[in-house]
Parts: C-alpha cells; structure tokens; sequence
C-alpha cells in the first residue's frame, strides 16, 4: 500500500493552499510587533515548497496560519479554494485531522501511547469508538505499513520516551502521513537531529515527494535543507520573496 | 475513541489521579456507612415504636381514662379499613419483687386480642407471636407461697399471671452477648402489685382505696425501646381495670385509658384516623360530652412525633456534616484535574493539531472525572457495604482492641448497631459521587477545551 495515495483530483500545476495579504502581530507588552506584514503566496499540489528564515522571523508562525492552528488579522488563506475564515472551529479542525499533517521540530507525540497508538491518533479522533472498531483492522495495517515503511516496525509497542529522537520524528511522520494528507507541514523536522539522522528524515520527505507527490511544506533556517526542495521563499522582515539561487 | 483511550491511559498511568479517586471512594463510603447506620436506627426505632402502639390511638388524655370504649371500638371495627381495636389500660404503681425489688413502675393493661393491634407478643420471650395473650399461670409449674410471706391466705396457684419489661428484674447479657435468662429465677418470682384508683367523683385520691394483686412472672418482654422495657409491666385488661376501678360500677360506665388500631394494610392511615376521629366524637356526644374524660386520636406517628423526630433530625444533620466534608473530595478532584491539565498542555495541544474539537478535548477530562467518580464510587459502595455487613463484629473487635464502646444500648435503644443498607439512598449517595466528580473536572476540562494549540503546543 503506498503512503499517500497520488492526487488525481488535482492537477501537478493546480494551486491548493493560497494566502494573500496576510498580517500577523503579537503582543509584547503594550506594544505589538508586526510579524507577518504582507504575505502573498501560493502552494501549488504536489510541489515540495520550502520557507526559508532566520531564527523569529516568523517561519512557524506562518506555518501555523496556513495549517489552519491560527488565525491571521488580515488577509486570506483559501484551501482548495474554500476560505479558513469561513470554516467553524469543526470545520477547521476536521480539515487539519482529514487533509493536513504536521510535523514540529520536537516531535509532540503523546508519552502515554506507543508507536502504534501515536500513530493511530487522526484516525482515533475523527471516527467514533464504533467506526473505529469496525475498521480497526485496516486502520492498524496502514498504521503498521506506514510505520514499516519508516523503518519502525520492530517498535511497535515502544513507548515515544524509549525511542531516540530519529525514531520519534519518524513516528510523528508516520502520523501525520496516517490519513493521507493532501498538505504535509514539516517545521523544522530535522532541527533536533544530529546531521546523519536529520539528512535520513530529510530522504524520508524526498522520497514521500517523488514517489508519491506529496505536496510538503517545509519551514527551515537551514539553506541546505531548503535546497532540497522545488522551490524556495525566503522570509525576511515580515515578507516573502523569491530566493535568489 | 482517542477519548476512552487517553482517559484510560491516564487512570492508569497517571499516580495522582488514585489520589482523587481514593477521596471519592474514602467519601462514599464514609456518608454510605453514616446514613445506612442511621437511617437504619430510624427505621428500628420507627419499628419498635409502631409495634407497641397500634396504627392509630385513641388516648384518654386524663389518668380517668374515657368511657363508652365498647361502644367506640364496635363503631371503629365496622369501618373497612379498620383490622381491628383494642382497649388499653396505662397507669402506674409499685412493685415489690421477690421482696428485693421495689419500685415505681408503668402498669399496662392489655386484653387477649391484643395481638391483633399491636407486636406486643413479638416482644415475649416464652408466648413469643401468641395469637391470643394470657396472663394464665405456667402449667406444670410448682408455685409455692415464698418462705416469710403473707399472701393473707391467698392460694399461690391462684395468683395471678404478671408479664415484666426484661429491663425491670435486671437481666443481664452473659459473655456470648445473649440476654443471660435465669428462667429458674424469673419464673419463681413472685410481685406485689399496688395499683391507686382515681374516683372521678373525688377530687383527691383516697390513699385507703388502695389495691394490691400477687403475681408470678409468666413472661418478660423486650420491645426494644428501652424507655418501656426497663420499667413497665404488663397485666390483664380486666384485672388491672378492677383494681383502678375503671370497670362499670353504680351509675358509671367502664373506662379505658386507650383504644389501639390496626389498619388494613395499603389502607391510608391520615384518612383513616379522621374517620376514627369522627367516631369517636360522636359517641362521645351521643352520651353527653363529658370534660373529665378528654382524648385525643393520633397516628401512631404522631403519638411518638417527639421521639421519631429528634431521631430523623439527627439524621439529617448528620448527613448534612458529612455532605460538607464530602465537598473537600470535590476541591480536591479539582485541584487534581487542574494539575493535571496543567501538566498535559503540550499533550493537549498535540491532540488539538491534530484535529480534535474542543468539546472532544473537554469531554476527556469530563470522562475522567466520571471515571474517577465510577470507580471511586462504586470501591467506596464495596467498602460501604463490607463495614455495614460487618459492623458488628467491627465493633466488638475495636472494643477489643482499644477499649472503645461506641454504640451504648442505654443510648441507642438497641443492642445491635443497624447493619442494612437502603439501596435506594445508597444509589442517591453513589450517583451524588459521580456527579460531584465531574464538577470537579468541570473547570479543568473547561480550560483545556479553551486552549489555543499553538499556545499549548508552545508550552513549557
Ligand atoms: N504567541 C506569541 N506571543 C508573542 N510573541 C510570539 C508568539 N509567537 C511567536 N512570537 C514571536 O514571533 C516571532 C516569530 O516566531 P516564530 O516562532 O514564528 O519564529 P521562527 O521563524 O519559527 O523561529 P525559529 O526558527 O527559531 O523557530 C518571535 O520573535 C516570537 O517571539
Ligand atoms: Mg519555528
């Protein structure tokens, strides 16, 4: 069984993801800083897009509005041409369970569950305790194939806490790619790892691209990384621009 | 689904969490076993009160009695609801037993058919449950006049039969616990009651009229409420209302001092006694109303309403003491739950990215406090039930160990400290143990509901 199921839907050239004019301050204090001011972009299906910064310039920031976690002041973010500002906090959040993955820099797996169970999370929490068991089987296949196919299937039932920080990014991995999701967002997935266990996850996501034309979102600070995508933007002072090769 | 599985990681896993469902249990048990010990000694006490006075009373409310009972309780029996009436004789007198014993006693008069109003012949150690009450000599026994005493020549096997509360001759308990009954000493006790007819002709008794009766004990009688069992005894109805000189005599009509009433049962007892009521005024009308002989006709309840209600009100408070500590079990479940979400808040956050609701994440810490207070509740029902079952034994064994008396019988009325429980109070007090874990987790599981992802997901 293949990890993703390649997107006949949508054409390679289709645009999925589209934000445009998009603003984003905190508040520090009384005053407020303006991290995003104007951010205009356009993720195309199955292109490998990666966002390129410097340590606070508002990479994972980014990468949360888009990945419907937060909500921009201004601007639009569309999803297969359907505004997150018209979805219901449901909506959004069946949106992030069915059609996105996610991947963070420190794993956030749950040390209560195993490999199995962790990975197991998305389809747990869209299905009922009863859909969940009727197809318990096919789901624990997929979860296992997946996780066979990152390498991790003599660690089933090993607990995040007694895996190594390689083998939990991969968990996580395997997690996110559990419902097939259409957009993978990756935030820093390597920034943990040493070099030899970052460039293993890094061919992980490689391989995720060219074999099954996974649409990934990467956000790095590290231009080596990012070259190893189609295409690369640059954030710098609350804008994107094209990165000059 | 992830729902069950994390609230079930979490009892598992989770060490604090035993802490709150400890309290639960420790709080469930404790109110289970303060109000199954209480209620159950209401309902004794309600019991025992019941089985001595009938359904309804007719009470004279003058040491005279009232007259015309025969006709009043031929009326009331006529009545569908009605089981049955018996008149009853209360007054006071001396005894003298054995020549050991002398005291001031309550003296009751009670007919044969008595049986048929109240549980009297429950209370009886040797006619126990007689269907007919006799006051008849021991057949077979060898009644002698006592060495020393007169019985101004009265034949001993003529005497009459005298029932005694078992508080009156001082039985004791042996080592087993048993109520020691020497019935070689009880049976060849001899009593002289003296009984003072009032004349409702004179102001003032005259201390000549007297009377003295010889009796054998026949039986002794334990009602349980100690207030009647340790000065009271029992006599023949008719000989009793001879020597007050409440039977009819020149142009006065006999007395009583009381009717007592069995109601069908299912029968509704407030209708029934207004019917009563209405009887009982009517015959006394009928023959003139007379103002030495006032009465009143109450429910059995009503007669006993000071009693049974200091019991009930006790109960209560008791109850109400133990809620308030019972609260402490909630504060804590709250401080736990909130701990706990503290702690959990990247977890929360992984969850919410992945795409669970907020109503999802809330109904997580909501299970777990329903699962704290299921499991709390239901060891704390086990642990109930174990200690009403035993509590006994428990207590003798405490006694044992420490030197403690808890439950005084003078006190409590009763020997044994109750050991049933009420399942329906019971369901109330489990039920209020689950509810009450879920408040507690009601503010915990709000606020991590609430909880941005990024904001848990950035969380230190
Ligand atoms: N919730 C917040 N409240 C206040 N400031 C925030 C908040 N989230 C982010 N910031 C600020 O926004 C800036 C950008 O943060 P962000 O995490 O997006 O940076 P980044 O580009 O991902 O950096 P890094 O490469 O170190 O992960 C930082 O200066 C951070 O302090
Ligand atoms: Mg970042």
């Amino acid at each position: 069984m293949p990890l993703t199921s390649p997107s006949t839907t949508t054409p390679a050239t289709q645009t999925i993801l589209r934000a445009s004019a998009i603003r984003k301050s905190f508040r520090m204090g009384d005053s407020r800083i303006e991290i995003l001011k104007h951010i205009d972009l356009a993720v195309r299906a199955g292109e490998f897009l990666a966002i390129e910064g410097r340590s606070g310039s508002g990479k994972s920031t980014l990468m949360h509005l888009l990945g419907a976690l937060d909500v921009a002041e201004t601007g639009a973010i569309e999803y297969q041409g359907q505004d997150f500002s018209s979805m219901s906090a449901a909506q959004r959040s069946r949106l992030r369970n069915r059609h996105f993955g996610f991947v963070f820099q420190f794993y956030h797996l749950l040390p209560e569950l195993n490999v199995l169970e962790n990975t197991l999370l998305p389809p747990m929490i869209e299905l009922s305790w009863i859909a969940f068991h009727a197809q318990r089987a096919a789901l624990r296949q997929r979860a296992a194939d997946v996780l066979d196919q990152l390498g991790l299937s003599h660690r089933l039932k090993h607990r995040p806490n007694q895996l190594s920080g390689g083998e939990r990014q991969r968990v996580a991995i395997a997690r996110a790619l559990m419902n097939n999701p259409k957009v993978l967002f990756a935030d820093e997935p390597t920034g943990n790892l040493d070099a030899e266990t970052g460039r293993q996850i890094m061919d992980v996501l490689e391989k995720l691209h060219q074999d099954h034309a996974q649409t990934i979102l990467m956000v790095t600070h590290d231009r080596t990384l990012a070259a190893k995508a189609d295409r690369i933007l640059l954030l710098k002072d609350g804008r994107l621009t094209t990165e000059p090769k | 689904m992830y729902k069950l599985l994390l609230i079930l990681k979490y009892l598992r896993k989770r060490r604090i969490a035993w802490v709150s469902l400890i309290a639960v249990m420790l709080c469930t048990t404790m109110v289970i076993v303060v109000i199954s010990v209480m209620g159950g000694w209401l309902r004794m006490f309600r019991e025992s009160f019941h089985s001595i006075s009938g359904d309804i009373i007719v009470q004279g409310r003058s040491m005279l009695g009232f007259p015309h009972y025969h006709e009043m309780i031929k009326r009331i029996e006529a009545l569908p609801d009605v089981k049955a009436a018996a008149p009853v004789i209360r007054s006071f007198g001396l005894v003298n037993i054995n020549n050991q014993i002398r005291s001031g006693v309550s003296v009751i008069g009670y007919p044969p058919n008595i049986s048929q109003v109240n549980g009297f012949t429950t209370s009886l150690f040797r006619m126990t449950g007689a269907k007919e009450l006799a006051f008849s000599l021991i057949p077979g026994h060898d009644y002698r006049t006592p060495p020393g005493f007169s019985s101004r020549g009265k034949d001993p096997k003529t005497w009459d039969g005298m029932i005694v509360g078992d508080g009156v001759i001082g039985l004791r308990k042996n080592k087993e616990g048993n109520v020691d009954r020497d019935t070689d000493v009880i049976f060849n006790a001899y009593v002289v009651l003296t009984v003072m007819p009032l004349s409702p002709e004179k102001a003032t008794p005259d201390l000549t009229d007297k009377t003295m009766r010889f009796f054998w004990i026949v039986d002794d009688s334990r009602t349980k409420v100690h207030l009647y069992d340790s000065n009271t005894v029992y006599v023949a109805f008719d000989a009793l209302q001879q020597d007050l000189q409440m039977d009819a005599r020149d142009n006065e009509p006999a007395r009583a001092s009381d009717i007592q009433i069995a109601i069908k049962p299912g029968a509704n007892l407030a209708a029934a006694r207004d019917r009563i009521a209405r009887i009982v005024d009517d015959v006394t009308t009928s023959h003139g109303y007379d103002f030495r002989f006032p009465y009143s006709v109450k429910t059995w309840e009503e007669t006993h309403a000071t009693f049974l209600g200091a019991v009930e009100k006790e109960k209560v408070l008791v109850t109400f003491l133990f809620s308030i500590i019972s609260i402490v079990a909630i504060f804590l479940i709250f401080c736990i739950f909130y701990m706990i979400v503290v702690e959990k808040t990247r977890d929360i956050g992984i969850i919410k990215s992945v795409g669970a609701t907020a109503s999802g994440v809330a109904s997580i810490f909501l299970g777990y406090g329903a699962a704290i207070g299921i499991v709390g509740g239901g060891l704390g029902l086990l642990a109930g039930w174990l200690i009403i079952h035993n509590i006994n034994g428990l207590h003798t064994w405490l006694g044992k160990i420490m030197g403690i008396q808890i439950w005084n019988p003078e006190v409590y009325l009763f020997d044994t400290i109750p050991n049933t429980m009420n399942p329906r109070e019971v369901a109330i007090i489990v039920a209020i143990a689950i509810v009450s874990s879920i408040l507690g987790a009601l503010v915990p599981a709000y606020r991590a509901a609430r909880m941005h992802p990024i904001e848990a997901l950035r969380w230190e």
